[in-house]
């Protein structure tokens, strides 16, 4: 057993005991949410009672997200390197799109932390918290178009679908403004990445720019995105965020705990290693 | 060992107040004649109601807002006193409007769980459940309308029920679209002539191009017409979003319902902005070079005039083209016969958030006039002739950069509706002053979970304010004068409710419901502190042959989305829902 282990599994165990002393503090700072903006709603928050098994690491995916075994393996893994017990939740919701704020209910009754989501500054609501990086991903220009090599191939003038709102595309229409009129691409911002791809496969734009796991994904389902390829991003360079997990912001003990984690797994090659495994599937680079 | 028998003591006692209570309700005949009694809704009842309902959502097609009762007036509202309440399911938003008919009072719960209450005594006649499925959040549904013998309530995930308004039954269910798909409804519909007019809402990241208004039968539910509220094809308003493909066009949401012109056969709506909101990332900046395009992103923030048999568009006015700062005009339309220029035109008077009253004819939607009300800084002029505005660059949102515009997003008014009075010839309207630090930012910290519209709304006091933030503004609308102006503190929350008796009654953020004179805007009367801040539309009517004044509690965002700068206001943390019904004793 390496001292790694060792540390963790102390860790771990104070983690236990010290989760059940950090139990009411939180159930309390639960009774008192603070009003307006600040603190989402949840249908019958009132009758939401505190965990009662400690020795639990309560994780949510969310199969929606085309990321999610990857982000389930992750938390297997450092469940494992605190020595509790994993304890999953897959979220059963099967609209297309959610606000973040139905993840509140969520993290009240059935989970501590919900992987996989993207480390934007200032990109979230103050009730929220979140862990360390534990993988980091990137977004893909991609095209049909033969003889684009990069970005900077297409000619002034043709579409780009993005996936509205992304940092990718917040990065891109940055640089295209500041580009001189006639130097500028039209960039129409789609809903999701299936939409943009779709964009791309109906001919209203010469280039999609998506989200590295979705591309994956859709190119083992739908033969058009199976024929697209990846362009380089340049004059750009790489978007690329770091993905954890969120969590309830007053969870502050369990996720200073994660973070530990994440840093010990990294370090020891068990989250490249998972990466490795699922870039592998994918075809891929590895998250 | 006592314990236990308290206990059980307890739990029986509790079983049979269920039961009993159960019983009660199977039992009163009295109380379920009252609701089987309600008269058939005629189209002519709802052309002309009877002073003592309140049928629609505005009371009246013409969307005044107006209750011509005057028992409770100006020298007798010092007495006025609270005769009953009701407790609704507390947490979501509601900003309820209650229906009255024949003494029979409608209310939709946040669960939407609807129910029929005597409107004297505030006993429970029937209730109905609408069952929301797994993952749509309990909130409430801002109308109702009542036609025939049913009751018709919009629902979170967009369908559209006819509830017999004597028994509570259900008589149908229409899904008009795909709850997963993002859309549903937050205001209800209003029946024109027959068909019933739904607007959807939520059209955002998973459903592009667009919202819609929707015909229904009213016999069955089934949708006769749809107008899109994204123009389409190759004609100039299918060509005013910069060349985007209408598969990336999102927004033009018809969350307020509309009015409706008894004379012409015509129904009027407001249309919300484009989605996201800042123009430079739902590609409608940079300004396609190509002429064939315009950016002025059509119908959104505009007028539309539909034929309610037809579902026909007859014409639209637009009044801010590409709206990059969440600036809805979409509220209440007013039809009004008015004096422009000496002549008396047949007018649709709304506000958006700008706060800037505007007229145009509600024949054709020539544009007519203007008056601004709060403090803004996004319109810098409006052209006299066309009502075009020309907008501050400075105000547009920029990647990167920290943007200052007033109002704040909320606007200068929002979903609460302005209101007239045919006594006084005066519009009244709540307002608020405030501005925003605006700043650009993503929304893709999960593939599914988003939120927001790409800009963050810092919100912050309107410079060298006098500290006053919530206004009632009078203004006269033959001559677009100011009547009268009444300031505080809190923000007003509510509607506007002029009444016959020379009243305007509002409520505050502060739990406040007052009530001023008419003409003057002195304050008569101030009711005791609510339980939770009052966001609602309140109504009057007439029961037993007495008048009362209804208003629904709760906390429902809009603007009492004011922390930064109001922090001192405490409210409940779980959010109580309560109808307050007062009569002068």
């Amino acid at each position: 057993m390496s001292v790694f282990r060792v540390v963790l599994r102390a860790a771990g165990l104070c983690l236990a005991s010290l989760l059940a002393v950090a139990g009411p503090r939180e159930a309390h700072a639960q009774l008192e949410p603070e009003f307006y903006n600040d603190q989402p709603y949840a249908y019958g928050e009132w009758t939401m009672g505190r965990r009662v098994d400690d020795s639990q690491f309560r994780y949510c995916v969310d199969p929606r997200d085309p990321g999610f075994e990857q982000d389930g393996d992750v938390a297997e893994a450092i469940a494992r390197a605190l020595l509790l017990q994993p304890q999953r939740y897959v979220i059963p919701n099967t609209f297309e799109v959610e606000d973040l704020t139905r993840l509140y209910s969520i993290l009240l009754q059935q989970c501590d932390v919900v992987m996989g989501f993207k480390l934007i500054p200032g990109g979230y609501p103050p009730w929220v918290g979140l862990t360390r990086a534990y993988t980091q991903v990137s977004y893909l220009f991609v095209t049909a178009k033969p003889d684009l090599r990069s970005l900077g191939d297409l000619p002034p003038g043709r579409p780009i679908a993005a996936t509205g709102g992304t940092s990718a595309h917040v990065r891109l229409a940055s640089y295209n403004l500041s580009l001189a009129p006639a130097k500028r691409w039209p960039i129409f911002p789609y809903g999701t990445d299936q939409m943009a791809l779709e964009g791309l496969a109906s001919g209203a734009a010469d280039v999609a720019l998506v989200w590295d796991p979705s591309f994956r994904a859709l190119q083992k389902t739908n033969a058009a995105v199976a024929s697209f390829r990846v362009i380089a991003p340049d004059p750009l360079p790489p978007t690329t965020l770091g993905v954890g997990g969120l969590m309830l912001r007053q969870n502050t003990f369990l996720r200073n705990a994660i973070d530990q984690a994440i840093a010990a797994l990294t370090s020891d090659g068990s989250l490249a290693a998972i990466a490795a495994k699922f870039a592998a599937q994918a075809g891929g680079k590895p998250r | 060992m006592i314990a236990q028998a308290l206990l059980r003591s307890t739990i029986l006692a509790t079983s049979l107040t269920v039961v009993t209570a159960t019983m009660a309700l199977a039992q009163t005949p009295a109380a379920n004649n009252l609701a089987s009694r309600v008269t058939t809704v005629t189209d002519d009842m709802l052309k002309n109601p009877p002073d003592g309902d309140w049928l629609q959502w505005r009371r009246t097609y013409d969307g005044w807002g107006y209750s011509p009762l005057d028992q409770i007036n100006k020298s007798n509202v010092k007495n006025l006193k609270l005769v009953w309440s009701w407790g609704m399911t507390p947490g979501g938003t509601t900003q309820e409007t209650p229906l009255v008919h024949d003494g029979v009072m409608y209310i939709q719960n946040s669960t939407h769980l609807i129910q029929a209450i005597n409107a004297a005594t505030g006993q429970l006649l029937w209730q109905y459940q609408h069952r929301l499925p797994e993952g749509v959040l309990p909130n409430g549904v801002r109308n109702k309308a009542i036609y025939g013998d049913n009751l018709y309530v919009a629902t979170r995930d967009a369908h559209i029920l006819a509830i017999n308004a004597k028994t509570g039954k259900l008589v149908w269910d229409q899904q008009v679209a795909d709850v997963k798909k993002g859309w549903g409804y937050t205001s209800g519909p209003l029946v024109a002539n027959g068909v019933l007019i739904q607007g959807m809402t939520n059209c955002s990241n998973a459903q592009p191009g667009g919202c819609f208004f929707s015909g229904h039968d009213t016999k069955t539910g089934k949708e006769l017409w749809r107008v899109n509220t994204i123009a389409r094809g190759d004609t100039p308003e299918g060509n005013s979003w910069n060349g985007v493909p209408v598969e990336a066009r999102y927004g033009a949401s018809a969350w307020i319902a509309g009015s409706y012109d008894v004379e012409q056969n015509l129904f009027f709506a407001g249309v919300g902005q484009p989605y996201p909101w800042p123009a430079v990332l739902n590609g409608l900046l940079p300004k396609n070079a190509d002429a064939k395009y315009t950016n002025n992103a059509l119908y959104t923030d505009s007028t539309l005039a539909i034929d309610p048999t037809s579902g026909k568009l007859k014409w639209y006015h637009q009044y801010l083209q590409n709206d990059t700062l969440d600036l809805d005009y979409v509220y209440e339309r007013l039809i009004l016969d008015l004096p422009v220029n000496g002549q008396t035109r047949k007018t649709v008077v709304t506000t958006g958030k700008l706060g800037i009253i505007e007229a145009i004819d509600r024949t054709n939607g020539e544009w007519l006039w203007h008056k601004e009300t709060v403090p803004q800084n996004v319109v810098q002029s409006i052209d006299p002739k066309t009502g075009a505005k020309t907008i501050n660059p400075a105000v547009i949102p920029q990647i990167g950069q920290t943007t200052f515009n007033c109002p704040a997003d909320p606007g200068g008014r929002a979903w609460q509706a302005t209101s007239y009075s045919p006594k006084t010839r005066m519009l009244y309207m709540p307002t608020v002053e405030f501005c925003s630090n605006t700043v650009l930012n993503p929304l893709d910290p999960g593939q599914v979970y988003t939120g927001g519209g790409l800009a963050t709304y810092n919100r912050v006091p309107v410079p060298n304010s006098d500290g006053k933030i919530g206004q009632v503004r009078a203004v006269k609308l033959d001559d677009r004068t100011d009547a009268w102006m009444y300031r505080q503190y809190a923000p007003v929350t509510t509607s506007t409710l002029p009444t016959g008796g020379g009243l305007v009654f509002v409520g505050t953020l502060d739990r406040k419901l007052l009530a001023f004179d008419d003409t003057t805007g002195q304050l008569l009367w101030t009711s005791p502190t609510f339980p939770n801040s009052i966001e609602s539309f309140p109504i009057s009517y007439m029961a037993d042959g007495k008048q009362y004044i209804a208003v629904v509690t709760n906390w429902s965002s809009g603007l009492g989305r004011l922390k930064l700068i109001t922090p001192d206001i405490a409210l409940p943390a779980h959010n109580p829902h309560e109808v307050y019904v007062f009569a002068v004793e």
